[in-house]
């Protein structure tokens, strides 16, 4: 399979600081890849190397085949790209900043600006200047200019930045659209692990500059935590009928009783049963999930400073 | 080739589009306009005592523009330094503003060499600050016509001008390495403070006696009849024309962009 995304050591030092250290990842062909990191973890110093805008002091890009280097003018006519706050020419309309990027990419008929527009619902605006669009509308104007010459692959800085639920939706099957039905690939940065887990394919951590862990959506489900928790009127009696069981259970601050062992999770109906027959029957059970973003969080080693907040 | 004329459709339309260009001209114009003020002044002391004007230095003015060449020296004078502000002016603009307006990053990913961006950008520079020349020259040239000059002859009028097209092309080679300042300066700041800095330098090398070597004091010099301008100070200003352009190639090319 082949990898239009490939990195070996790609390292950015600015003085003694580590923007990004090392980074190895390969993205394949078709997929939607995320790359999540919170603010300033060094995503958008990531997507500039792999863009030829930034030398990376250390390691090497290959973006479709090709070495990546500085002023360099291929592979670009198959690569869309948003980096940061989408920005246009705020003088020109929306069809004119469309126009722009088409004659930026020679080749791409002049019909494909009319095309982009409505395939990003951009017609109500498309005489407006671009400089009086809402920042929504905004984010849409910097796709259409990614995706104006129809590219084998998109790279994307937080797409859904400012977008509203609905916009999100449209985002997520345009790039769905564009990986299953025309074999493209996508490379998307975001700091927001709910959003890109119903799109991804695979997800690469990054923090502090460094790739902490790649998985993929169904390791993800694996990897987050998972807990039961039971309600009941004797919580005292409760938690003494399940340790005398066996199961580590612990009550919590709130009066719940937490159990966090794989049989309890897999086997809620055996402890409640172990309850009932013990007198003490649960008024509440429940599998509890960790959320993503908790488990983002505990990746990265921030879970605790939040908690402390 | 291709690809240059998109980046000339590009540049010509934000540049136009902006109404910079109507605009810087507009302001132009106020520099031809002022000294036919002074002289108008000059010639009607009467009205100007009766206005409450003081005329001294409007007399100096009108003593040397009293007929048509020396009112074309003065001309190109004007367009020598009032001329270099507006073309800075000029070039901030088209590669100041995409810095300023964060759009420069949606032209380095592209299948476009750098140099056509690059060369379009030059062009519209260049055609912007002579276009705002000729409507000065032509505007000044009416204004010589209704104050009535004396001494005007086709001959007269046509080497004025020349001078005048000649001063401006020597103003555009060497405001062109400014591109580099907007560049660096990520900004339009910078080459408006060095312009500053670059015209004091120029009045203190024609004070000591060296604007000949001075790049950007060679127009000046040129605008009152050559002086002391030798083939070396052409060649200086054609050097530093094409080491300013190399040296933002250069910069486009290999710097870091992290806007």
């Amino acid at each position: 399979m082949s990898t239009p995304i490939e990195t070996a050591d790609l390292g950015k030092r600015y003085g003694d600081v580590r923007a990004v250290d090392l980074l190895s990842l390969r993205v394949f062909e078709g997929e939607i890849y995320a790359f999540l990191g919170l603010n300033g973890a060094g995503k958008t110093t990531t997507i500039r190397m792999l863009l030829g805008m930034i030398k990376p002091t250390t390691g090497y890009a290959m973006v479709l085949q090709t070495r990546v280097h500085l002023g360099n003018r291929v592979p670009w006519e198959s690569v869309g790209y948003m980096v940061e706050d989408p920005h246009a020419y705020p003088e020109l309309t929306v069809s004119e900043n469309l126009e722009v990027a088409r004659r930026l990419h020679p080749g791409t008929p002049p019909k494909t600006v009319g095309q982009i527009i409505e395939r990003l619902s951009l017609g109500p605006y498309a005489g407006r200047r671009a400089g009086t669009l809402s920042h929504g509308n905004a984010q849409r104007l910097g796709l259409a200019k990614a995706l104006i010459h129809n590219p084998r692959l998109l790279i994307l800085d937080e797409p859904a930045n400012g977008l509203d639920p609905a916009g999100i939706v449209e985002i997520r099957e345009l790039l769905l659209e564009l990986t299953s039905t025309q074999g493209g690939t996508v490379f998307m940065s975001s700091h927001i692990l709910a959003e890109v887990s119903r799109l991804a394919g695979r997800i690469g951590i990054i923090h502090e500059g460094h790739l902490l862990q790649e998985l993929n959506i169904d390791e993800l489900e694996r990897n987050r935590k998972r807990r039961l928790l039971l309600r009941a009127r004797d919580v005292e009696s409760a938690h003494r009928v399940l340790v005398a069981a066996g199961q580590p259970a612990v009550i919590l601050q709130d009066g719940t009783i937490e159990l966090k062992n794989a049989f309890s999770i897999e086997h809620p109906d055996d402890i409640n049963r172990m309850l009932v027959n013990a007198d003490t029957p649960p008024t509440q059970l429940m599998v509890e999930e960790e959320e993503l973003e908790q488990y983002f969080l505990r990746l990265v080693g921030m879970e605790a400073g939040l908690q402390n907040e | 080739m291709n690809n240059f004329s998109a980046m000339l459709w590009i540049e010509l339309r934000k540049a136009i589009r902006s109404r910079m260009p109507f605009w810087t001209t507009l302001g132009s114009l106020f520099m031809p306009l002022g000294i036919a003020f002074l002289i108008f002044l000059a010639k009607n002391p009467e009205l100007s005592r009766k206005l409450g004007l003081v005329s001294a230095k409007a007399d100096l003015i009108a003593y040397s523009a009293t007929d048509w060449p020396s009112y074309l020296v003065l001309l190109a004078e004007i367009v020598s330094a009032g001329g270099f502000f507006f073309f800075i002016l000029a070039i901030s603009w088209v590669f100041g503003r995409e810095f300023a307006d964060g759009t420069l990053k949606d032209m380095l990913a592209v299948p476009v060499r750098r140099s056509s961006i690059l060369l379009a950008k030059y062009s519209v520079v260049a055609a912007w600050s002579a276009g705002m020349a000729l409507i000065n020259l032509i505007f000044g040239l009416v204004i010589g016509a209704i104050i009535q000059l004396p001494g005007g002859s086709l001959s007269v009028i046509l080497h004025g001008s020349t001078v005048v097209a000649i001063t401006v092309c020597l103003i555009i080679a060497v405001v062109l390495p400014f591109a580099l300042f907007a560049s660096v300066g990520r900004g339009y700041l910078l080459p408006m403070a060095l312009s500053v800095l670059t015209l004091i330098t120029a009045n203190l090398m024609m004070v000591v006696g060296r604007a000949e070597y001075f790049p950007w004091a060679v127009p000046i010099v040129y605008a009152q009849g050559e002086g002391t301008l030798t083939p070396i100070s052409y060649w200086i200003v054609i050097i530093t024309s094409l080491a300013g352009m190399l040296a933002t190639y250069l910069w486009w090319m290999y710097a870091d962009q992290n806007r």
